[in-house]
């Protein structure tokens, strides 16, 4: 060959290439599709509706929402995404979009419709979702496919938040799912309608709380029903809580049984005592409201712009340190709101209710329940115990009413209402909650020459062990690591900062307080503990 | 222009605390040709309000960002700024937000106000006014939509759940060019022509005198 010809047949080649790649590049591979996907890390069966809702809490909880971009140089034609979560959802299609231009983006959320039987799930799992995309003119292997798992947790499980660990800030952050604890209510689980019927019949003989829609009347409803607890010998007792870390959101995950479950298993924690409440009175026609404190929570009811409370707690049990009268309960109950309107007015971001019926009204519903012959035959066991003679003295006179929501005051007689406490030696310095980050550390007092130190933790948990695991996370999550040693309700241990290479060394206490543990520790600068042994010792016996 | 009235309470929630007067933010947003939007709000306040917004958000961006984006879930958002000017206690605050609007199958551009008759006064041919007021929360804000120039036709429609939307209409950017397709036709026709005169020249007789 004419080596002169080597150079021009180069340049053509060259040509062809270039003009080939164009092609394949514009019908070709996808298109120029371009997606960009943020999910959700978990979903909660009992919050199923929530999920499907893109109006409920302004469509907050999607599995996932996806941004399309055509990055391609050719406008595309009815363009389609859908999805599937094996063994959950079929494929689904999201929608279709007219045209995507080039350079165009669209938005596309996801709100995902699970069967009903979703809230039969017992175990958690991890699932995986597919995304396809597809336009008018593109072959099956044009599409483009994306996918990503997450976790499907148990139908009483409930996370307490979703937020990022590294963006939590605040209390209101470790806690942001609070609002789905109204998945949990559930006035229209014919169970629970069964039971609302059995205690409106044999314990209330006839009720006319809603009816009447006076405060006296709803008071009296919210203390009949507690007595139809107290007399079935409703216990109090804990659950499973947990720390778990899914993606990057680092969240308490608290095993919640449902009412009904709380009905026919007669035992329950402060959270499902309150479930069981809220269902009882929502079934009835009330507005029922759930009270969220430092570790705790309690039902009551909202007539006519006021608040009332009752500690449903206050059965606790033989064995847990005896049972409140309904009127008492009712006190506590009271007393908590009134702490609990102060702490509100002074904007403690602990301190928080869920109006059932104000976030129904915004999407968040609870699941549907099927009717059970033996659990109803275990209700009709439970109203054994409704026996005329039995009951207490539910004729407690009706509150008077006051602005703010505060109203009767009076002991606080609450089987959980043992604390932890210590003396403040003279001249030390308080601050309460010193750390936002740690929302749990409600109290530090520093002693005047800030050598030694007092922490005071409450914390939300069921057992020390998970107590102190929380706080080791917390501590963890603000760059700190906790090393200790616990010893019946002795914990000693070391707080190490890594970033100043430096460590505390401290002598605590914990013990179970109302709705969860308190852990007080007192301590000084590793280096020089033993030079203030003798006022840590001091410190350390007198908390009792 | 999806829950722009749950922007503004997330911006200033916290102020309303204090808030003695209605608050009257001011939202402009710009569309731009491929259906994107550069939304920017403003306000001035007073020295209350001011003091709140500060300890809340003004010394902390990155909230404001994190609770604008998980309460407007049907956007995409990013370049976030912030400029303040604390000697006039007024803040800017702009944002980029993409799939503002959607074409359908007819080519027709759609962006939805996601109210029900809402206040909107013609400015321009391009540029409406939208009042929107919210007493619950003692605020009222003023939302300026800008069309591209490109756009024709606005006209003002509702949606199926009654709700207000713009649709107009927008001659669809060309293509852009394709570069490969166009260095390939040049290098293709530049080879082929080098190749060729070469040819030509070659099959000329060495000793040809053509004079």
């Amino acid at each position: 060959m004419n080596k002169k010809l080597l150079f021009p047949l180069l340049l053509l080649g060259a040509g062809i290439v270039f003009i080939v790649i164009s092609f394949l590049n514009l019908g070709g591979g996808s298109g120029g599709l371009d997606i960009k996907i943020q999910k959700s890390s978990l979903i909660m069966p009992a919050a199923h509706k929530v999920y499907s809702n893109s109006q409920a809490l302004n469509g907050q909880y999607y599995l996932f929402k996806a941004l399309i971009t055509n990055n391609g140089n050719k406008t595309l034609e009815k363009v389609t995404m859908k999805y599937r979560v094996p063994g959950y959802i079929e494929w689904t299609e999201l929608g279709t979009l007219g045209r995507m231009i080039p350079g165009q983006s669209a938005v596309v959320a996801c709100y995902p419709t699970f069967d009903q039987k979703i809230t039969e799930k017992t175990t958690e799992s991890i699932e995986k979702a597919e995304i396809v995309v597809e336009w008018a003119g593109a072959s099956e292997s044009d599409f483009l496919e994306e996918s990503f798992s997450f976790k499907i947790l148990n139908r009483n499980d409930f996370a307490y938040t979703n937020i990022p660990a590294n963006e939590i800030m605040s209390w209101g952050d470790m806690f942001d799912n609070s609002p789905l604890i109204a998945c949990f209510v559930t006035p229209n689980d014919p169970i629970v309608k069964y039971y609302t019927q059995v205690v409106q019949e044999k314990v209330m003989k006839g009720e006319s709380s809603s009816v009447s829609g006076t405060p006296e009347a709803a008071v009296q409803f919210l203390l009949s029903l507690y007595e139809a607890t107290r007399m079935s010998h409703m216990v109090y007792s804990s659950t499973k809580a947990v720390p778990q870390s899914l993606d990057d959101v680092s969240t308490l995950i608290q095993h919640v049984r449902l009412p009904r479950e709380v009905i026919s298993g007669n035992t329950g924690l402060c959270i499902e005592l309150s479930t069981l409440y809220a269902s009882v009175l929502s079934s009835v026609g009330l507005n029922p409201v759930i009270f969220f404190v430092p570790g705790h929570a309690y039902p009551g009811v909202k007539v006519n712009g006021q608040y009332y409370a009752i500690e449903s707690t206050g059965i606790g049990g033989e064995g847990l340190g005896g049972i409140a009268s309904a009127e008492d309960a009712f006190k506590a109950g009271m007393k908590n709101l009134e702490e609990f309107v102060k702490a509100m007015q002074a904007g403690d971001p602990r301190y928080s209710l869920v109006d059932i019926n104000e976030v129904n009204a915004v999407g968040i519903t609870s699941m549907n329940l099927d009717d059970n012959d033996f659990l109803r035959k275990k209700v009709d066991d439970i109203a054994m115990n409704f026996l005329p003679g039995q009951q207490g003295n539910v004729n407690v006179s009706a509150p008077t009413a006051r602005g703010g929501g505060s109203g009767i005051g009076g002991d606080n007689s609450n089987r959980a209402s043992g604390t932890l406490t210590f003396s403040t030696p003279s001249g030390w310095q308080t601050y309460h909650s010193p750390v936002p980050e740690m929302p749990i550390l409600t109290t530090q007092v520093v002693s005047p020459d800030q050598s030694v130190s007092i922490s005071v933790f409450d914390i939300p948990a069921n057992s020390s062990q998970n107590a102190m695991q929380l706080v080791s996370q917390y501590f963890s999550q603000n760059g700190m690591q906790l090393e200790f040693q616990i010893n019946g309700g002795r914990v000693t241990g070391n707080t190490y900062y890594p970033a100043y290479g430096t460590a505390t060394k401290w002598i605590a206490r914990i013990a179970p307080v109302q709705g969860g543990y308190r852990f007080i520790a007192v301590g000084s600068d590793s280096r020089y503990y033993d030079q203030y042994s003798g006022t840590i010792n001091t410190v350390y016996k007198s908390i009792k | 222009m999806k829950t722009t009235i749950t922007l503004i309470i997330v911006l200033f929630s916290v102020s309303l605390l204090h808030a003695q007067e209605l608050l009257k933010p001011k939202m402009e947003l710009k569309i731009d040709s491929i259906g994107n939007a550069n939304i920017k709000v403003s306000m001035t306040m007073n020295a209350n309000q001011w003091q709140m917004w500060s300890q809340n958000y003004g010394n902390n961006p990155a909230l404001l960002k994190r609770n604008i984006e998980k309460e407007m879930p049907g956007y995409f958002m990013d370049d976030f700024k912030l400029e303040k000017n604390d000697m006039d206690r007024s803040f800017s605050f702009t944002f980029k937000a993409y799939g503002v609007c959607e074409v359908n199958k007819r080519g027709t551009w759609i962006v939805s106000t996601e109210q029900k008759n809402p206040d909107l006064t013609k400015l321009t041919e391009h540029k409406y006014m939208m009042v929107s007021t919210d007493m619950a929360n003692g605020m009222q804000e003023t939302s300026i939509i800008e069309f591209p120039e490109s756009a024709r036709n606005i006209k003002e429609t509702k949606d199926a759940f009654d709700k207000t939307q713009f649709e107009f209409e927008m001659k669809e950017m060309r293509s852009g060019i394709n570069w490969f397709l166009w260095i390939g036709i040049l290098l293709a026709a530049a080879g082929g022509g080098w190749g060729a005169f070469i040819s030509i020249a070659g099959k000329q007789p060495k000793n040809a005198q053509p004079f």
